[in-house]
């Protein structure tokens, strides 16, 4: 690679300065003493024993990661299948109208999707709470990872599944052996995407959030609402942690999965 | 594949100790007892270390939640998502949630310190027997004005006071039919239960006239409005005048003398309950003099609770505008169900008086 002039890496700086500066802002300030955010008066790790003596907010902290995983394992599951179901369609026009309904989900605004499940759970009789939350999550993040898994399946050879089959591999065989492990690295992407959209999705969970059920985002935004306490820095700051460490936990295994699949190329 | 095999699995094992953790915390919030009860509230309408106090004296933890109005509190109790064990509706929607059957009969012999409440207080008309509610806080409907804003002679001890033309385009009324068709009646010397078509025509004509004084017809808002000094004359409730009171210091309040209506916040137990008994316990607990009175002094209504009276600082109980002499009591009226019918026509003429404004 080339290497950068001093402009460009400057600019590259103030880029992710301008990027980070409003989330180390808020971080700082969780350590202020001083009630607010007007001015820093001494450290103190109070607001974070706030955090953690509150029980309920800790149980909603679980709670909102218990959904982020959950749901982006379910549309995983849920999403690789459909991608490959789509990609294995032979008439093109079906393809790309099933592509673009897919597509039509990601761009609907938050708010329809949320006021809609709102409707059909009242309609259907599913109480709010964590199952609604769940479906819905779920349901939005299906078309994330149909998106990521789909460059991969495209990517890939199609005489490599004509030679398992020729050297006699069954259907399923074909299915774990070549296709799954093809595109592993699109799977775990989706995967990850999926846990970061629903981590971070306000607009939908606040329509189908009920019953004492609540996750981080709607209940900040109400906590927000009787003002900004300091103990919303802690928690942000706590969530923006868990969030580094999923981004490195993705890392490692990309890099694991980028291994494996040289193997299998072998 | 077995790598997607494990990630899938890893997943799964970290949810059931996610899981686990959030049941333990859930558990271990209601420690030594598995007694909880929910209460129902306006906001900012109790003593948050009362709360704290009954569930060190009782063992029962409360789960608080706040409602905004009589009729969103309505509509969750009926929608039975949650159960609540205590909420506080004002004594018409008492009325209306015992016809719609969403209430529970209360066991006075739970209760007992109900001798602290004010007799006077007791079986009213909406709750005969005080059968399904308690009385919480109760107040009046009257006139909050800034005298430093209007002339001397104004001291709105009578309604004839709003009609004073040096009031022009300064008065503030608050958006309800019974209140304002409650005030064209009572400054007719009237009772606000009327329930003659001619009285009512009378009033509203009474209210037209005063029409060139009004500014506007507004809900909530006043209370900003006469904090900052922007408005003058506002007909609002009791509550609402002490808290605007307690922001601007040159506010005063006043009930006039030819009567108006006395409203009551009250205990009830709805439908949906889940502990009962620690319901009545908890209203038990409130009723209490030493908490009522401490309650009191963090919420500023009036207190139906004699007992409470005594441990408060007589400067607050002597003060006549927020606790009217008997006299003057003797002429306030809480309002009656009026039935569909009269209600409807109640709307009707503060329609009209509404329509004739510019």
């Amino acid at each position: 690679m080339k290497k950068l002039s001093t402009a460009s890496k400057l600019y590259l700086v103030l880029v992710f300065v301008v990027l980070y500066a409003p989330i180390f802002y808020l971080i700082f300030y969780s350590f202020n003493s001083g009630g607010n955010m007007n001015h820093f008066e001494s450290f103190t790790l109070e607001h974070y024993q706030a955090v953690f003596a509150d029980s309920r907010l800790i149980i909603i902290l679980i709670n909102t990661v218990i959904v982020a995983l959950l749901s982006g394992f379910l549309a995983t599951l849920i999403g690789t299948f459909g991608a490959i179901g789509i990609v294995s369609i032979r008439n093109k026009k079906m393809r790309n109208t099933l592509l673009s309904l897919n597509n039509v989900l990601i761009v609907s605004p938050d708010v329809v999707i949320g006021a809609s499940f709102l409707i059909l759970f009242t309609l259907i009789g599913i109480k709010l709470g964590f199952t609604s939350v769940l479906i819905s999550h779920v349901a939005f993040s299906i078309p994330i990872v149909v998106l990521m898994v789909l460059p991969k399946l495209l990517a890939m050879n199609t005489t490599l599944i004509d030679a398992a089959l020729d050297l006699g591999a069954t259907k399923r065989q074909v299915l774990t052996r070549v296709i799954l492990p093809y595109i592993q690295p699109g799977i775990f992407a989706g995967f990850f995407l999926a846990m970061t959209y629903s981590l971070d999705d306000f607009a939908v969970t606040f329509f189908v959030t009920g019953n004492g059920f609540s996750t981080l985002s709607v209940e900040i935004y109400s906590m927000a609402r009787a003002g900004i306490s300091l103990t919303v820095n802690a928690i942000s700051g706590l969530v923006f942690l868990v969030t580094i460490l999923v981004v490195i936990g993705y890392y490692f295994v990309t890099n694991r999965s980028k291994h494996v699949s040289k193997e299998v190329q072998r | 594949m077995r790598s997607l095999v494990q990630a899938a699995i890893a997943i799964l094992v970290v949810c059931a100790l996610l899981f686990f953790a959030a049941h333990q915390l859930e558990s271990r919030g209601s420690a030594g007892s598995q007694d909880t009860i929910t209460v129902f509230n306006w906001g900012e309408y109790i003593d948050p270390d009362l709360i704290d106090q009954f569930t060190e004296e009782t063992g029962i933890k409360v789960i608080y939640e706040t409602f905004d109005s009589n009729e969103a509190m309505k509509t969750k109790i009926e929608q039975g998502g949650s159960a609540y064990d205590v909420a506080v509706p004002s004594e018409y929607m008492v009325e209306m949630m015992i016809e719609d059957e969403l209430l529970l009969p209360i066991d006075h012999s739970k209760l007992p310190n109900l001798k602290n409440i004010d007799p006077y207080f007791l079986d009213l008309a909406f709750d005969p027997g005080n059968q399904y509610s308690i009385p919480y806080f109760w107040g009046t409907v009257g006139i909050v004005f800034n005298p430093t804003l209007v002339e001397d002679h104004l001291t709105f001890t009578t309604w004839e006071d709003l009609w004073d033309p040096s009031l022009q385009d300064k008065v503030f009324l608050v958006d309800g039919a019974r209140e304002v068709m409650g005030m064209g009646l009572n400054s007719l010397g009237e009772s606000l239960n009327s329930k003659d078509e001619a009285l009512l025509q009378q009033a509203t004509e009474k209210l037209i006239s005063l029409s060139p004084n009004i500014k506007a017809i507004i809900g909530d808002e006043i209370t900003p409005l006469m904090i900052n000094n922007e408005a003058t004359v506002a007909l609002t409730w009791s509550g609402q005048a002490a808290d605007m009171m307690w922001e601007n210091e040159d506010l005063d309040f006043a009930v006039p003398e030819e009567g108006s209506n006395l409203w009551f916040d009250n205990f009830v137990i709805p439908k949906t309950a889940g502990n009962v008994d620690g319901a009545h316990a908890f209203i038990n607990f409130m009723l209490d003099a030493e908490n009522s009175a401490q309650n009191n002094d963090y919420v500023g209504y009036s207190t139906p609770n004699l007992a409470a009276m005594a441990l408060m600082d007589p400067e607050v109980i002597e003060d006549e505008r927020f606790y009217p002499s008997e006299e003057l009591r003797d002429k306030l009226e809480v309002y009656e169900n009026l039935g569909l019918e009269w209600l409807g026509k109640y709307n009707e003429y503060f329609l009209e008086f509404k329509m004739s404004l510019q």
